[in-house]
């Protein structure tokens, strides 16, 4: 029967045509011996795809591991996290500072002084003529020039609305006559400068500076906001930090078109370009502007002191031949659409990327692949490998399927799977601490929570080492204040908060909270009860959600938990600060900038302080860690500010995951010496735990080498 | 038949009007916020979101948001939230890599349900039908992620070959009919889950058919003249039994856009389902709404080609 055959036939025939394609299929060792050129190139799997690859506009991790490799910054850090030149081969920070001659005031010694005479007071001082305390006195050492610019008047137009809805905002005149301003230039940036100078010019002498005074507005409406403008357009002193950058000379596009200062004032522009909409927008704000001095030097003046500022020229440079308004107005003309509207986030450079950084870029397919070439005019040699591959695999499992398959080099292992690999001879695996930690926040708001030695109190009664055995498989650090733990900032003199229930117990105790009945804390006939909040679809955080609530009810804590989605967390409990205590991680940056999260102006909804933490020494801390430029004194502001953190404990501070990684064991650093001999060592993570900083010398051999025990 | 049709048409116009219309509600009224707007990460200001909210129409009332975007839709001008690249041209891309997935996939679940629900319905009763009856239920209540899973990393460490993906990374320059057979072989896992749950409930579904049919008077009236066993199973009762299948076809179409969320996403298939799903959690507004409303359409073409199919199919349906 015919159709009793077909029907039999036609699955047989196509099952065993899917099945013989086996037979075609490089198995892992085939893939190398069949394919020796699979050797020179690196795969890595990453979960999510990226989105643009353009360093000012894109936000997320996936485009910058591409970007970082595609672009090159001014500078770097070093192993020790330390700025390096890259595109700069080194920098010089100085300050100008400008003050108003307060006319007004009365010099103790001299009364009141014009610009002239203000200046000599001060010349007088820098050259010892006048007694001086020794903090005055290094100010003054500092002062390289000293010059008067003088009084002029001149007309600010501002435009004003009259309340949120108004469409049309009026224009408003204010003719300034400003007085005689001095000039200092310093040597180092000096944020004490003002705070010294008023030893000799007096206690209030830049504080009643009456700048209002100089400004004529000419509409009644705006009257009452002079004081505002006064402070805007006539503040009574200024800092104007300034980095000067000599840049590498010879670097080249990938296009061959040679980078200059001209690509670093417009990679500065398009930042600041409103209609680009850059996320990096904030960390640049400060600058008030960038000079090109030669092709070879450039200048950026800042408006204020901003220490973290130094650390955003990491971001790569874009080639200005490309993306200027000349260059988009042809693209928008080819492309057909409105020269007018196009901008650079239309542009088909965000997916075409060109930079100077060490690969360059050849193929993108969405949620598929990226691939990079090397680039043999690297200013410092080509990278070892010739090709780099990007691979979206967005299953963490799968991901490690491929690995065993040899189609990945390396990828995002987990903590228990490194377990697996461990003992593998084929495989080296490396760790260390992440850049984020993990920790239990109070709502400080709430008068349960307002007391640190009952914050203390839970703290103690939670025993973080066991999370970290049995939670993070030991993948993991306690950590006991805000800073990054691997850099100087971190204070290791601060011990962890022991686990000591006991102690809790008698802590409480002292807060008037004792054991009830049935074994409940109670004050005034009131049991301690809260709920314990965290976002759902993050199985660590739910672990340690129930060992906390497990660990607090032991010491006769009544803790209620749930577990929300995300955006519902976010918007309906961080943000409103409706919250008893939650568990959430920061991921945190180099910079010791802690404004955001720990300053008490943040509290607001949709802030980041949201446990509403307020010291008044702290905040005064984390000021001037923002406008310190000096590294050892930065330091000790950040041990101090981290001893304040950890004493108020605002947060139970959990811990620090570590990262995990594994590769081939074939995979080695190659180096070249000045007589050509070729050596290879092995990968080692530098100290601050980056195993990949010397990616560029990475290379995959045939066979493992033996390498000579480790000294 | 024409009056049919052009009700049918007039008709399904308006309940996409509706589906439209809800759809954009859902997605708007859902909690979440496109990740340019996130508040929780410091590096954007409030000036910063409310410039992506203008840039995105959110600062507008939600009825003039609802017809900006279908205006763009209609022109063909809407673009990603998240890489600014048309939505048309993303989509079209997305369902040529799911077009291979979904025939394979579909030609696998037609070609082996229909032999395997036959002879359970032949065989009544007998061990082959409780043991197909057995594997079925089986198939259809453990979840397919669980078999994908079991499957690779039994594939890959007993046969040390990758599975993940379009075709092997880093094969090199290979001949041409071996590029094609390593493709053919990265389709066969996928494929073969994505239809494991078809087969099992197909089959079924046959099975019921056929014995429905066999126990028909013009069967027995068949058996009667003599007619051979075989003859009487394939001739007489499986063309009455297709009968049901042939509407089914139309069905099939909307799975075509739709994909296969779970399996795209673990084989990282490039495909619609993948993409819509990373469109959601990105709250990629223009993404799923353009999905959702491509869907929306197939579906109702769906249905209208069975509609129409029955009619050419049962003489006995007049309209």
């Amino acid at each position: 029967m015919t159709i009793r055959r077909v029907l039999i036939l036609a699955p047989t025939v196509l099952i065993l045509f899917l099945i013989q394609s086996y037979l075609w299929v490089p198995t892992y060792e085939e893939q190398t011996r069949g394919n020796p050129d699979r050797l020179n190139e690196y795969i890595t799997a990453s979960i999510g795809d990226a989105s643009i690859l353009n360093p000012i506009l894109s936000a997320d991790s996936a485009s910058s591991d591409i970007q970082s490799l595609v672009f090159e910054g001014l500078i770097d850090r070093d192993e020790e996290l330390r700025f390096r030149g890259r595109l700069a081969t080194s920098w010089e920070i100085y300050e100008e500072a400008f003050f108003y001659v307060n006319e007004d005031a009365s010099i103790p010694g001299v009364g009141r002084a014009r610009a002239q005479e203000v200046v000599a007071l001060i010349r007088r001082a820098k050259a010892g003529e006048i007694p001086t305390d020794p903090e005055l006195e290094t100010s003054l050492a500092n002062i390289r020039e000293i010059s008067v610019g003088p009084a002029k008047n001149f007309l600010v137009t501002r435009y004003e609305k009259k309340n949120e809805e108004d469409k049309t905002p009026a224009e408003l005149k204010i003719q300034v006559s400003a007085p005689a301003r001095i000039k200092l230039v310093l040597d180092a940036v000096d944020q004490d400068l003002f705070q010294n100078l008023s030893h000799i010019l007096g206690k209030d002498y830049f504080s009643s500076f009456n700048g209002q005074g100089y400004l004529t507005v000419d509409d009644e409406r705006w009257q009452e906001k002079r004081t505002k403008y006064a402070e805007k357009i006539l503040p009574a002193t200024e800092h104007n930090p300034i980095v000067v950058f000599h840049l590498r000379p010879g670097v080249k596009f990938h296009d061959g078109h040679v980078f200059d200062a001209h690509d670093v004032k417009f990679t500065f522009e398009a930042i600041m370009n409103p209609k680009n909409l850059s996320p990096r927008i904030a960390d640049y704000e400060p600058v008030k502007r960038v000079e090109v001095v030669d092709p070879l030097t450039v200048s950026i003046v800042y408006k204020r002191l901003y220490s973290p500022a130094l650390g955003t020229w990491a971001m790569g440079i874009l080639p200005e031949h490309l993306l200027n308004d000349e260059a988009l107005k042809k693209e928008a003309i080819r492309l057909g659409k409105d020269p007018e509207k196009f901008s650079m986030r239309q542009s088909r450079f965000n997916r075409h990327p060109i930079g100077c950084g060490p690969f360059v870029f050849r193929e993108w397919k969405s949620d598929q692949y990226i691939i990079l070439d090397r680039f043999y005019d690297y200013w410092e040699g080509p990278p070892n490998y010739k090709h780099y591959i990007y691979r979206i695999v967005p299953d963490l499992l799968t991901q490690e399927m491929e690995f065993y398959a040899g189609t990945i080099d390396s990828y995002n292992v987990q903590p228990h799977q490194v377990e697996r690999l461990r003992d593998d001879p084929r495989y080296q695996n490396f760790s260390g601490p992440s850049f984020g930690y993990t920790y239990i926040g109070y709502n400080m708001r709430r008068e349960l929570f307002n007391d640190p030695r009952i914050r203390r109190a839970l703290s103690m009664a939670i025993d973080v080492d066991k999370i970290i055995d049995y939670v993070l498989y030991n993948q993991g650090e306690r950590i006991t204040g805000p800073f990054v733990k691997q850099t100087d900032y971190y204070n290791h003199s601060v011990k962890p908060v022991p686990y000591d229930p006991q102690a809790a117990l008698r802590v409480l105790e002292e807060a008037g909270w004792r054991r009830n009945k049935e074994g409940w804390l109670e004050k005034d006939g009131k049991r301690f009860q809260f709920t314990l909040i965290t976002n759902s679809g993050n199985d660590l955080r739910k672990a340690v959600l129930a060992i906390a609530q497990d660990a607090w009810k032991q010491i006769g804590i009544d803790v209620r938990t749930d577990l929300l989605e995300w955006s519902v967390f976010i918007q309906e409990r961080v943000d409103k600060a409706d919250f008893d205590a939650l568990i959430l991680g920061w991921v945190m940056g180099i910079e010791p900038d802690l404004y955001q999260i720990w300053h008490s102006s943040q509290t607001h909804p949709h802030q980041l302080n949201f446990v509403a933490f307020n010291n008044s020494e702290a905040d005064d801390l984390i000021i001037k860690i923002r406008q310190e430029y000096d590294h050892e004194r930065q330091v000790a502001y950040c041990h101090r500010l981290h001893e304040i953190i950890a004493r108020e404990q605002p947060y139970t501070f959990l811990y620090v995951a570590k990262w995990t990684a594994i590769l081939d064991k074939r995979i080695v650093i190659k180096e070249t010496d000045r007589q050509g001999n070729v050596m290879y060592k092995k990968i080692k993570p530098t100290k601050t735990g980056n195993f990949a900083f010397y990616f560029n010398k990475w290379i995959k051999l045939p066979e493992a080498p033996g390498f000579a025990a480790e000294g | 038949m024409l009056s049919f049709i052009g009700r049918s048409i007039i008709q399904k116009t308006i309940t996409l009007f509706f589906v439209s219309i809800v759809s954009f509600l859902i997605i708007h009224l859902a909690p979440g916020k496109p990740s340019q707007v996130d508040p929780l990460n410091p590096k954007f200001t409030p000036e910063i979101v409310e410039r992506f909210r203008k840039e995105f129409h959110l600062d507008k009332p939600i009825y003039v948001q609802y017809v900006y975007f279908y205006r763009d839709l209609f022109t063909g001008k809407t673009v990603s939230w998240k890489d600014n690249q048309s939505v048309l041209g993303k989509i079209w891309e997305r369902f040529l890599n799911s077009l291979p997935l979904f025939i394979v996939g579909t030609i696998i679940t037609w070609t082996l349900s229909f032999p395997i629900g036959i002879r359970s319905a032949i065989f009544r009763g007998g061990l082959y039908d409780r043991s197909a009856t057995f594997f079925s239920y089986l198939l259809i209540s453990v979840p397919g992620f669980f078999f994908a899973y079991v499957l690779i990393i039994f594939v890959v460490t007993h046969f040390h070959v990758p599975v993940i993906g379009l075709k092997t990374f880093g094969i090199g320059d290979a001949s041409w009919l071996r590029m094609i057979m390593d493709r053919v072989w990265h389709l066969l896992l996928p494929s073969v889950l994505g239809a494991t749950g078809g087969i099992a409930i197909l089959s079924r579904y046959v099975r019921s058919q056929m014995l429905e049919v066999e126990g028909q008077d013009y069967v027995r009236t068949a058996r009667a003249k003599g007619v051979p066993e075989e003859q009487v199973h394939y001739k007489h009762a499986l063309r009455n039994a297709l009968l049901p299948f042939v509407t089914m076809f139309g069905l099939i179409l909307p799975g075509l856009i739709g994909g296969s969320v779970i399996i795209e996403s673990i084989f990282s298939w490039p495909g619609m389902g993948r993409m819509a799903y990373e469109a959601i959690l990105a709250r990629d507004y223009p993404i799923i709404l353009t999905v959702n409303f491509v869907s929306a359409v197939l579906v109702l073409a769906g249905t209208f080609v069975s509609d129409l199919l029955y009619l050419v199919v049962d003489p006995r349906i007049r309209l």
